[in-house]
């Protein structure tokens, strides 16, 4: 088993971290993916663009398995994570979590201290001995987060009494506590001011160093300015997936050109 | 003329006024009414309103004034030595009153004839026509028939009055009536009234209760020391007086039963909510939500029983005796426990409405943080919760403390200060029940003292409830 | 949950996702242990209350049957109307004691006819089989219809409460042998006669209609003047509570002005619906019966107090179901030229009366299960007469279900625990059926908006 994985995880570095073949995704009678294949390299920003329901959210939430808490949500295909099948059943969709973090929509910080945020996730998977240890993590995330030097002061105070960005930055500090490989972000600046849209999409750029990120936006001009490759989502569907540069100047398909020019969406 | 066919004559004059009032408005208005500033039925209500309020109104005053100013000039006829005396003997007086009247009205007694009615054979006649008297002085005869006389007198100036009232205010509301009169804000403005009047009942009920305890319990504190009230520890009530009142055996016995409630409620209640709002299918949810809601409506005169003749008997035989704890089926285990079943649906649903505040985000973060179900429970939802839970708790305790029929049946009657559990105790509301419905006299402490532990009770429970509903008010506040 | 045994962060970095490491295994299963304490809870919730109810369900359900002995009985003219003119008043003289040695009479005769052997029990221990009851129905019957007179019917008398029980299993030969009120060989007669056919276990009417019954005759102890006490305070918490909690709640939703005055009034009714209701009790007590005269044990002070407890609940949910109604509706209302007042009455307040109907079923069904206050105005007391039609019937005194289920509980005959418990059986009947309705109306005419 272990020399399997290992010849699987060498070729995932060079291939893929995360595969997707054939993916479909049902709610109750609603077909909302259809056959989606993408492959999600390291260290590599993608971004998913596409018209409001077009199932780019959907298609993020299945690959950390967040679709599990919504009742009536099937999912068929193949998604493997390092060549893993996340959907096997052996999977403990906990563990998975670990590695692939995930960040919302709207900043949703517990009503904790902002120590206490960040230090979560490390105590619930038992990542650290003793305090120190933990205080180092915070520290590490914090700054990495771009939010160390306003927050280290008032690490004990409330993470909700933040600013809106203060607080999605929290929330990106929180997810990279535990070290995963994989960071999902699910609009993470639209409930944002432009000058906390502008700090995230730095913060974003520079987490690409040790993560893969997976962004999903509605804004094409933040998709260009982040993301290294581009999937465009339309009516369940994926329709192009390639460079960003490719895709935003030279799309191959007439719907993402249409989508690009502004006719649809 | 009888009050019930004035305020029926009243009536019916603002119903003909409903009906004159929208005639005339249509007959100023040429018969047209799109000239009239309201509509027709609105001069209607104008007219019926103005009819019937100001003289209702003044009848109510009347009857409440009457009495007072009557027994003020009878007072001086009777000779009594205290306060209390005097209200016996006028008492007496209107009983003795209200019997002349329907032994006029039996016997076909002439005006005279009463007037020269004499108090030595009075007495059966008088109990005859259904007056409960035992005896008729010559004095209380002779208040009496000047009772009856005022009465009498009176009545037929309030028939008058009222009658007057209502016809003049008539007349004045058809003369107002012309096509630019605002009928309709006259009869909307009188509606408001009406809501805010409603409005206050609640504030009334509440001054009302204020206002009966803490005047009652003054009597009590001045036939019997607040200190003792307060600090003596033994409640021993005698029927010939030298009773020991003190409130604390009942508080022990109160509190005692409450804890056993909330340890028995709280965490069930709470651990049923958070199961049925996280973990539970839709459709386990579907009946056991409903089933424990049951337990919420069952009346506490239905725990009781089941405290008596089912949870009692079996902690006597399977707990309490063989442990050697005691022999009595009544006992604070049994009403707590009892008390607790109770309490489980009124915890959950407190706590289910809380934890559904929660917003499905924090549940997000920390599932897409690699938590587990239980770990989001226990980590964020339920100190996310903290406050909310703490004030269904408070409630929760406050519902325990003022509980009645539980305690009254599965408690036991004892006073005691003991931590055996399985001991037979009492509690504040048990004992309220208890000397208020015994055979002692109204104005002895022992009854009296019944009082002075309600407005306990109520001081301890409005602190609970006043501080739980500010505690989750900000609560929902926070999430909203 | 920081473990010093945990591994360190490399174990998850570079564990196959399908081998749950030692760490996951031990989270998992305190999420397994989480759960099943929640299943626990809603099982002994679930239990509880099937405890509850089978207790009460098994211990009344007797109460709707009652052993009865027939017998044929000869009103004798020269006992019930010894001046023989047939008028009422007359015969209205002739005590229970007359009936009583004519039943007698007639049992003995009817004992010897079955040929029943009776072991030289005496005349009293055999006509004791019968209720002390059983007269007074004779008598009542006769009263009713002086045609009997001089004519043998078919009397369906009520049996002794020993009787019964034994034909229960409460009552058994050895508790017989201690009992002073009842004999083993008395018991073996019961079963004789039983076996002959005269004494049947049969439904009892009289359960439901019957008035309440002496300490020592549990079996003619009936809920009849109960049922109607609480009828009658139901219909004045209907008629009250109901306009003035919409009332109420009209000015407090649509029409107050938000300053500390209606906030106070806001926290106060919250409060009021947190008052214990023995709290109600006193104030009726103070204020109704003390101060304002009104008698005691009467439904109509018990149903002014089920009036100012239930008015809260009415209150809030009559709230609820006003705030529901889009402001969008008002607008339009407004938007015509009607004015707030015809807004609210003619277009608000029809769409909420569904939410405002279930509310006070909902509150009303608390009301008729409510005992506390109503024992501290004087309804324990032991009422035998019906209370007259209202609006006098008002002002009689009545019993009222939840306290006539108090009242059995403090009597020393075990043979009113059957008699509470079937009285509690019909309070939750009707208490379903409110509940039943208010479900049923919220099914129907709910709107979402």
């Amino acid at each position: 088993m272990d020399d399997i994985r290992f010849a699987e995880r060498d070729l995932c570095v060079t291939e893929a971290k995360i595969a997707a073949r054939d993916v479909q995704v049902h709610y109750g009678t609603n077909h909302a993916l259809k056959d989606v294949n993408v492959d999600i390299l390291e260290q590599t920003v993608t971004a998913f663009i596409g018209p409001s329901g077009c199932g780019k959210s959907t298609f993020l939430r299945c690959l950390n398995r967040m679709n599990d808490t919504i009742p009536g949500c099937r999912i068929e295909g193949r998604l493997t994570l390092d060549g893993q099948d996340i959907y096997d059943p052996r999977v403990d969709p906990v563990q998975l979590r670990a590695k692939v973090g995930m960040v919302f929509q709207k900043p949703n910080p517990f009503p904790k201290s902002i120590y206490d945020n960040v230090a979560y996730g490390p105590r619930i998977h038992g990542l650290t001995r003793n305090k120190a240890e933990l205080d180092e993590i915070v520290e590490k995330s914090l700054r990495r987060a771009a939010l160390w030097e306003e927050a280290k002061d008032r690490l004990a105070s409330p993470g909700t009494g933040l600013s809106g960005g203060q607080q999605q930055r929290l929330c990106i500090a929180r997810a990279i506590a535990t070290s995963p490989e994989v960071l999902l972000m699910d609009e993470p600046c639209s409930a944002l001011d432009p000058i906390a849209t502008a700090q995230i999409e730095e913060l974003i750029d520079e987490l690409r160093a040790q993560f893969s990120v997976v962004i999903v936006t509605h804004s094409m001009q933040q998709a260009a300015r982040v993301s290294q490759r581009t999937a465009f989502f339309h009516l369940g569907r994926l329709v192009e997936y390639g460079e960003t540069g490719q895709i935003f100047t030279n799309p191959h398909d007439p719907r993402t050109e249409s989508y690009i020019s502004g006719r649809i969406g | 003329m009888s009050i019930g066919i004035l305020v029926l004559a009243v009536l019916i004059l603002a119903a003909a006024g409903f009906v004159l009032g929208r005639q005339r408005a249509l007959a100023t208005a040429g018969g047209d009414p799109r000239r009239l500033h309201s509509l027709p039925g609105h001069y209607g209500q104008f007219t019926a309103i103005l009819a019937a309020v100001p003289a209702l109104v003044l009848l109510a005053i009347w009857l409440l004034a009457q009495p007072l100013a009557i027994e003020s000039r009878i007072a001086p006829m009777l000779t009594a030595d205290s306060p209390a005396d005097r209200s016996l003997a006028m008492a007496d007086v209107r009983r003795i009153s209200i019997g002349l009247d329907l032994l006029a009205v039996s016997d076909r007694l002439s005006e005279d004839a009463v007037a020269s009615l004499s108090s030595e054979t009075l007495a059966p006649r008088l109990r005859q026509v259904g007056t409960a008297v035992t005896q008729v002085t010559p004095e209380a005869l002779s208040a009496a028939k000047a009772h009856r006389t005022m009465r009498h007198t009176l009545q037929i100036w309030m028939t008058a009055a009222v009658g007057l009232t209502a016809a003049t205010c008539f007349v004045f509301a058809l003369l107002r009536i012309r096509p630019d009169f605002r009928a309709r804000n006259v009869s909307e403005r009188f509606v408001m009234w009406l809501l805010i009047a409603a409005s206050l009942v609640a504030v009334a009920t509440t001054a009302g209760i204020v206002l009966s305890l803490v005047s009652e319990t003054l009597h009590f504190f001045r036939i019997y020391p607040a200190r003792e009230f307060f600090l003596s520890l033994t409640w021993n009530p005698q029927f010939r007086g030298g009773s020991d009142l003190g409130i604390w055996p009942l508080l022990w016995g109160t509190v005692y039963i409450s804890i056993i409630a909330l340890i028995v409620a709280v965490p069930i209640g709470l651990l049923t909510a958070v199961y049925l709002s996280e973990y539970a299918s839709r459709r386990t949810r579907g009946w056991a939500k409903p089933a424990i809601e049951i337990l919420a409506g069952i009346p506490t005169i239905v725990y009781g029983l089941f405290a008596l003749i089912t949870v009692g008997p079996a902690l006597r035989d399977w707990f309490a005796q063989p442990l050697g704890l005691g022999a009595s089926s009544s006992s604070v285990m049994t009403a707590g426990l009892v008390m607790g079943i109770m309490l489980i649906p009124f915890v959950s649903s407190l706590s289910d409405d809380i934890i559904n505040a929660v917003p499905q985000s924090l549940r997000d973060g920390s599932y897409g943080l690699g938590a587990t179900q239980s770990e989001t429970v226990k980590l964020v939802i339920l100190p996310a919760a903290l406050p909310g839970i703490v004030g269904a708790v408070l409630l929760a305790a406050s519902r325990a403390i003022g509980e009645t029929m539980i305690v009254v049946l599965g408690a036991g009657a004892a006073a005691k200060l003991s931590l055996n559990p399985f001991e037979a105790m009492t509690t504040v509301t048990v004992k309220i029940v208890s000397q208020l419905t015994g055979d002692t006299e109204f104005a002895s402490p022992e009854t009296l003292v019944a009082f002075a532990l309600g407005l306990t009770l109520f001081v301890m429970t409005l602190v609970l409830n006043v501080l739980a509903l500010y505690i989750v008010r900000k609560y929902r506040e926070q999430y909203e | 949950m920081t473990d010093a045994a945990a591994p360190a962060s490399p174990a998850i970095r570079d564990g196959s996702l399908f081998a749950p490491d030692a760490h996951t295994r031990r989270r998992n299963a305190a999420e397994r242990r989480f759960r099943a304490y929640g299943i626990t809870a809603v099982a002994l919730s679930i239990l509880a209350l099937i405890v509850l109810l089978v207790s009460v369900l098994g211990n009344g359900a007797g109460a709707f049957r009652q052993t009865f002995i027939q017998i044929p009985v000869t009103i004798d003219a020269k006992i019930v109307d010894p001046k023989g003119n047939r008028a009422l008043d007359e015969m209205k003289k002739v005590t229970t004691i007359g009936y009583g040695k004519q039943l007698e009479a007639s049992m003995l005769a009817a004992v010897a006819a079955a040929g029943v052997a009776t072991d030289g029990l005496s005349r009293k221990d055999i006509a004791g089989l019968l209720s002390k009851e059983a007269a007074a129905g004779l008598r009542g019957m006769v009263l009713e219809n002086p045609d009997l007179i001089g004519r043998t019917i078919t009397f369906r008398a009520l049996a002794n409460g020993r009787i019964d029980g034994y034909f229960k299993g409460r009552v058994s030969m050895d508790s017989a042998k201690l009992d002073s009120n009842i004999s083993p060989a008395q018991l073996v007669l019961a079963e004789r006669l039983r076996d002959a056919g005269l004494v049947t276990v049969a439904f009892n009417p009289q359960f439901l209609l019957g008035a309440d019954a002496s300490e020592v005759r549990p079996e003619a102890a009936g809920l009849g003047v109960a049922i109607l006490g609480s009828a009658y305070m139901m219909i004045i918490v209907l008629v009250l509570a109901l306009p003035l909690g919409v009332a109420a709640s009209i000015y407090l939703e649509e029409f107050a002005p938000k300053n500390r005055w209606t906030d106070l009034i806001e926290v106060n009714i919250a409060n009021l619906a947190a008052v214990p209701s023995i709290v109600y009790g006193i104030l009726g007590l103070a204020i109704f019966i003390n101060t304002l005269g009104l008698p005691q044990s009467a439904p109509i002070v018990g149903g002014l107090i089920l009036t100012l407890m239930t008015l809260p609940t009415i209150i809030i949910a009559t709230r609820v179901s006003l705030a529901a109604v889009p402001p969008s509706i008002r607008d339009a209302a407004l938007g015509v030229g009607a004015s707030r007042m015809q807004a609210v009455f003619h277009h608000v307040l029809p769409l909420a009366l569904p939410g405002i109907l279930t509310g006070t079923i909902i509150g009303m069904a608390r009301a008729l299960g409510e005992t506390a206050p109503l024992l501290l105005i004087g309804m324990v007391a032991f009422v035998r007469e019906f209370p007259a039609a209202p609006p006098e019937g008002f002002f009689s005194p009545a019993s009222a279900l939840p306290v006539q289920v108090y009242n059995f509980t403090q009597r020393a005959d075990p043979a009113f625990v059957e008699r509470a418990s079937g009285a509690i059986i019909v309070l939750l009947v009707f208490l379903i059926c409110m509940n039943a309705a208010a479900i049923i109306l919220r099914r129907r005419f709910e709107r979402r908006w």
